[in-house]
């Protein structure tokens, strides 16, 4: 089933390569990976999304908080959880479908970015479910040129957080 | 006793300010200095032009600290192969617990060591390679002797320091020494630029790396103790168990707790068997002692395991070698318990009923105090009385045999005639396949540290670096590479560095004229189609070759009447010593469990007793490997 795995990592080199390389090692394909620094700079937030055996998933989990610069990690599929995507896409855009652009960007709120002569770089931003639909209503009123999606960042809801019980600075 | 306190490091009060705290150093003196401090006792290595300032660092360090009796504290040892450097550090860090060091160059030179990093880590042994690499400015720029390092090493080691921060030098090779010899051990690669080596810095004599994560996670596993409802859990599990068995692995060989295994199995009269990693955690010379189990494991511990009610997993990973099919693997255990200090590896492949993550001897000690305490007795009322009957006649009635009448030497007798002669007092390493496994069913284990192989990786060529490593840490003990034909020309280089350090070490071929083991499984699931094993018309003289590497003593053993007097001469020769025995080229490993097979379809030949009907199956192609 999908997974949603969220990571700490210590903002190393090498450290992204050693997760990742946890899974290619098993074949197994990652959906979508989104990794920045948090408010801590020298902490890093990755979202992993990830289509896999339960099993083999919860081993990965295992093996990958073996790893040095991993600080901690959860598999949030299981929790209540809230997951947010962006999608920056340009369109081309024209007298007959700019109105239609702008009026559905708006509904679907989204956000104008650019204009064109005859394109618009628009940005949305929602669940990866929304940002689908998105773009199958857009490939309705105009032509879709290029696109960019970050993967999903992900969130457990309530009071709990992913994170040590000491600051990352301790040694 | 506990050989990793000894290292200075580790007496090291961090309070305390080092005495070159503040000194201008260049890069490759601090690596040289932090060495020293770890308490590195030699260093294996093969020099090139991107190590170059550390090698120098290294030769004026020695200079300078030149002992009165004119040893130097660093030895630099020089192999073939930084491969055998490697494997070097390894038969050092598995002999003494210390972490073994190796120091090579760039590109070719750390790629080389790769084999032995992946194999520490499959093995757990704690080693640092240091390894230069092209000046901070060239990465990535196909330089001359340049390799990704970090990125390959990533994938096979506990951890990769690629220092591009001249400043986290010191920290960095520190930090390396804490991560390979902490938790469960393992292999640490630190990539020095060569830059880096020639910069000024200045010493501060206690730097680490902040690494929170894993030493929040160390510190939960090392502060854990077992809580009085675990005990009771446990012994109440135990107590309703008639049939109990140890199963027991290297983690007891890595996280000394050898003393208080046998204190455990003692106090509870339980059988032990251990893995091939675990040999020597128990004396295999004691009734209650099952020597090993597994694909080639004695009949009688592979029975003891079918006949368990109650498995208790010590340090050991329920390794394919071992649980080949997970679900029948102790088929009959009501009872599971399971120690390590590692989390990723309880229910990994097998489910258990009951888990201890922490130190394993504070938590046998615990188990062994609580039940002195609540009176639980062990022994009370013959409790074990059939179940230890049962063991004595499962040893009997499965004895380990082999054909004593045949006109061809077998290998089985070699290692019976040695053993005869060392009774569990020397070190053996070895190669691997047959020989290895032959060595491992019929030498004594009566302590830790004495049994050096590749386990878990199983790399050919592993016994002569290992063993050459090993002599450099234990000086006092006769160390024995038992080697196949093989084997040995994977490292073959190395019986010159034997002779070059003048070490005693005895090695032992034992030569079937070919890859015996895979030659085995082609019998049995091949057809007999000898695909690439048969070495039988190659022009090898291995005795030539061990006298052109300076061997005094070089002797080919191809008869069976000269056995005794050869192999007492051998092992008594004071010096480094080369036998070349040449053994029945048809020799088998028995028992057997063929990959993907459960313990009932054991094959045990000829010459050693079956309880089941062996099933003969048509051999397809297998999947198992």
């Amino acid at each position: 089933m999908r997974h949603i795995i969220s990571m700490l990592l210590q903002n190393e080199a090498g450290a992204l390569a050693r997760v990742a390389s946890m899974f290619s090692a098993r074949g197994y394909n990652i959906e979508s990976l989104t990794v920045a620094a948090t408010h801590d700079p020298l902490v890093s937030r990755l979202t992993l999304v990830t289509i896999g055996d339960d099993a083999v998933i919860a081993q990965i989990i295992k093996q990958s908080r073996k790893t040095i610069d991993v600080l901690e990690i959860a598999d949030l599929t299981s929790r209540d959880h809230l997951e947010c995507e962006m999608l920056v896409v340009k369109v081309t855009a024209n007298a007959t479908n700019a109105a239609e652009i702008a009026r559905f960007t708006e509904l679907s709120f989204g956000i104008i970015l650019d204009e064109g002569e005859t394109t618009r770089v628009l940005q949305f931003s929602g669940r990866g479910a929304h940002i689908t639909g998105v773009l199958a209503e857009l490939t309705d009123i105009t032509t879709i040129l290029e696109l960019a999606r970050s993967g999903t960042a992900a969130i457990e809801r309530g009071t709990s957080v992913l994170g040590l019980a000491e600051p990352a600075l301790a040694v | 006793m506990n050989a990793m306190l000894q290292e200075r490091s580790e007496a090291m009060n961090d309070a305390e300010v080092h005495p070159l705290s503040g000194v201008r150093m260049s890069g490759a003196d601090i690596v040289v200095q932090v060495l020293a401090d770890e308490g590195v006792g030699v260093i294996f290595g093969y020099s090139g032009g991107a190590i170059l300032p550390v090698y120098d660092a290294v030769f004026r360090y020695n200079h300078e600290q030149l002992g009165s009796d004119g040893s130097e504290p660093l030895p630099l040892i020089v192999p073939a192969n930084e491969q055998g450097a490697g494997f070097m550090a390894q038969g050092y860090a598995r002999a003494s617990g210390k972490v073994g060091v190796a120091l090579v160059t760039s590109g070719p030179g750390a790629t080389n060591t790769v084999t032995p990093v992946r194999d520490a880590m499959a093995d757990s042994i704690p080693i640092v390679v240091i390894c230069g690499q092209v000046p901070t400015a060239a990465i990535g720029t196909d330089a001359f002797q340049e390799a990704p390092v970090s990125t390959i090493m990533g994938s096979c080691a506990k951890h990769v320091l690629l220092v591009t921060d001249a400043s986290l030098l010191e920290a960095s090779l520190r930090t390396a020494f804490e991560i390979a010899r902490s938790g469960r051990p393992g292999p640490v690669v630190v990539d020095i630029p060569k830059d880096v080596q020639n910069a000024e810095l200045i010493f501060s004599g206690s730097s680490r790396l902040p690494i929170p994560g894993y030493r929040a996670r160390l510190k939960a596993v090392t502060d854990s103790r077992l809580q009085p409802t675990e005990c009771t859990a446990f012994l109440d599990a135990l107590g309703k168990a008639k049939r109990p068995l140890l199963y027991v692995g290297g983690g007891v060989i890595a996280g000394e707790a050898t003393r208080a295994l046998r204190s455990f199995a003692e106090a509870f009269g339980i059988p032990v068997t251990t893995t091939l990693m675990g040999l020597g955690a128990s004396d295999t010379t004691e009734p209650l002692s099952l020597h090993m189990l597994g694909m080639h494991g004695t009949a009688y511990a592979n029975y003891a395991v079918c006949d368990c009610d109650f498995l208790i997993a010590v340090g050991a990973r329920f390794d394919d070698r071992v649980a080949g099919v997970p679900r029948q693997f102790a088929e009959e255990a009501r009872f599971i318990a399971q120690f390590d200090v590692d989390p990723a590896e309880i229910d990994k492949v097998k489910q258990v009923d009951w888990h201890h993550l922490g130190d394993l001897s504070d938590a046998l000690d615990a188990l062994r105090k609580h039940a002195a305490a609540t009176g639980f007795d062990a022994y009370g009322q013959g409790r074990y009385a059939d179940w230890h009957a049962h063991i004595a006649a499962l040893k009997k009635t499965h004895a380990m045999n082999f054909d004593r009448d045949s006109a061809l030497i077998q290998p089985y007798a070699v290692i019976e005639e040695i053993n005869r002669i060392t009774r569990g007092n020397a070190i053996v390493s070895t190669g691997v396949g047959q020989h290895q496994m032959w060595a491992a069913q019929y030498f004594d284990f009566t302590e830790p540290r004495r049994w050096l192989t590749s386990g878990s990786m199983g790399t050919m060529g592993f016994g002569l670096p290992a063993a050459i490593g090993a002599q450099f840490a234990r000086r006092d003990m006769l160390v024995i590479d038992i080697d196949g034909d093989a084997s040995i020309r994977m490292n073959l280089g190395e019986l010159e560095t034997v002779t070059t350090y003048d070490l005693p070490v005895k090695v032992v071929v034992l030569n079937n004229c070919g890859d015996g083991m895979v030659r085995q499984w082609q019998k049995l699931f091949f057809k007999g189609r000898f695909s690439a094993t048969d070495k039988s018309l190659h022009k090898k003289d291995f005795i030539k070759a061990a006298e052109a590497d300076g061997f005094p003593y070089a002797v080919r053993l191809d008869r069976v009447e000269d056995l005794p007097r050869v192999i007492a001469e051998f092992i008594a020769f004071d010096g480094p010593a080369f036998l070349e025995v040449m053994i029945d080229p048809d020799a088998c490993v028995y028992p057997m469990v063929g990959p993907g097979a459960s313990y009932a379809q054991m094959i045990t030949g000829e010459h050693i007793t079956s309880r089941d009907p062996f099933v003969a199956e048509e051999s397809g192609p297998v999947e198992m490997f």
